[in-house]
């Protein structure tokens, strides 16, 4: 084997929070989940990190693709909303938050490498969940992101209902993350949820040993 | 020295008079006066409020469209006495500046380096020719989180100054020797006796008993560090307490 000069190879690897994320929206409201690892090539670089990112009091994104590129992004937008939201005199809506991600993802699509998912609650639309991958904007009723997603896409299609309850919600976001950080090599650690409704906003952290157990001989 | 060759234009510009004047920023003082009202911030033991008369000249005016107190951040805000479209103007530039303060280093700006930050501005307008001071005077309040409560005021020569209690506008004078007089023994102030002491000062140097859709009250308290302006049913409140006191 050839020696490897220059340090150890994290130093030299891109930082990416290969992840999954994911947005859920139910009556009343959203829950955003992500997982927590951090990974710069084979060596897990931040085991905790929280990717929920808060935009403003009712709006969250959740962080994916290139840690610094989406911290960037999420700070970014986090100040546009900031003198936004106080020239309005109210809280801005949940499309506003996520047009300013798209509108920063679409211009340095080149550039950038990093994929939010804008999820909020405001008083005109209620819960809402919005995609802005490669620089589109969709509202969808849910959404996953990050490369653990590939392996949940049938698990989310085939359990979600409409109509789910603030509780089952909670659940569905969570096993899904579970399977995806079983099965996803840059996923894992814990999981964070933050669910936002009217009455406002709760963040969760569920320690490893926590989660739903699955087939796992 | 001789007259110099100014050729009268220190009276246009800010440039400095033969006798080391401005007059461009003195004439920006008389602007603020020009607006014919006046404003009053009280800094309380834990509390800070400012307090404007509302003045709807127009009847077609839509009163709930006039307003003279504006929120700078969520913890800081301001009353505005002067010139409505300056004021507007440095409200607004207030407010990028607060939020770019955040994104660049990361935490909240406090009302002390908001003040400084608007009067170091405020003081460019005194020295470039093209461009002149703004004709409106700043109150800022805030629950500074080491500080506790604060009061600044900022104005058009890029002055500012933390104060226990000031007084912007036409009747300034007045409303400084009322409030010196008022807090030469260092009351304590709570919460109720700022209000009503700011209340009593508009209604004193005026010479008008107030009706709650005449005031505009902003205030900042311990329990409620978020910038506030008081609704009528409030004012109406402070209004009648003050009344039965008397």
């Amino acid at each position: 084997m050839l020696e490897e000069s220059g340090g150890p190879c994290w130093l030299s690897e891109e930082v990416k929070t290969g992840t999954t994320i994911i947005g859920v929206e139910f009556d009343g409201g959203i829950v955003l989940g992500s997982d927590s690892r951090v990974s710069a090539g084979a060596s897990v670089v931040n085991r905790v990190m929280n990717k929920l990112s808060l935009l403003h009091d009712k709006i969250y994104c959740a962080l994916s693709g290139s840690a610094a590129d989406a911290q960037t992004i999420a700070e970014i937008v986090n100040y546009q909303l900031d003198v936004h939201s106080v020239e309005l005199g109210e809280d801005p809506l949940v499309r506003s938050a996520a047009t300013l991600v798209k509108n920063i993802s679409y211009k340095y699509k080149e550039e950038l490498s990093a994929h939010l998912i804008v999820a909020g609650w405001d008083r005109r639309k209620g819960g809402q969940v919005y995609v802005t991958l490669n620089g589109l904007l969709s509202r969808q009723p849910f959404a996953v992101g990050g490369s653990g997603s590939s392996y949940i896409y049938g698990f989310v299609d085939a359990e979600y209902r409409k109509g789910m309850s603030r509780r089952e919600t909670q659940e569905f976001v969570v096993n899904a993350l579970t399977l995806a950080m079983s099965r996803d090599g840059s996923s894992g650690g814990v999981a964070y949820l933050v669910t936002i409704d009217e009455t406002g906003t709760e963040e969760k952290c569920i320690l490893g040993n926590d989660l739903p157990k699955f087939f796992d001989q | 020295m001789s007259r110099g060759t100014n050729a009268g234009f220190d009276r246009h510009i800010t440039i400095f008079s033969p006798e080391g004047r401005l007059y461009q920023v003195e004439y920006a003082f008389k602007a603020i006066a020009q607006s014919g009202l006046t404003s009053v911030g009280i800094r309380g033991k834990d509390c800070a409020i400012v307090v404007t008369q509302k003045k709807v000249p127009d009847k077609l005016l839509d009163p709930s469209t006039v307003t003279n107190m504006f929120p700078l951040t969520p913890r800081i805000g301001c009353v505005m006495t002067g010139q409505y479209a300056d004021s507007r103007s440095q409200v607004h530039r207030a407010r990028v500046e607060a939020a770019e303060w955040k994104y660049k280093f990361g935490y909240d700006i406090t009302a002390d380096m908001l003040c400084r930050r608007l009067a170091d501005i405020s003081q460019v307008y005194t020295q470039n020719a093209e461009m002149r001071p703004l004709g409106c005077c700043m109150i800022l309040v805030a629950m500074d989180p080491q500080k506790g409560p604060v009061l600044y005021k900022c104005d058009p020569a890029g002055y500012y100054c933390g104060f226990r209690a000031t007084g912007v506008g036409a009747k300034q004078q007045e409303a400084n020797s009322y409030l010196e007089k008022k807090l030469k023994k260092r009351p304590e102030l709570t919460y109720e006796r700022s209000v009503e002491m700011a209340i009593c000062c508009l209604s004193s140097i005026l010479s008008m008993d107030f009706k709650s859709t005449e005031l505009e009250v902003g205030v900042v308290t311990k329990d409620i560090p978020k910038f506030r302006t008081l609704t009528e049913a409030e004012i109406e409140t402070h209004l009648t307490a003050i009344a039965e006191r008397e």
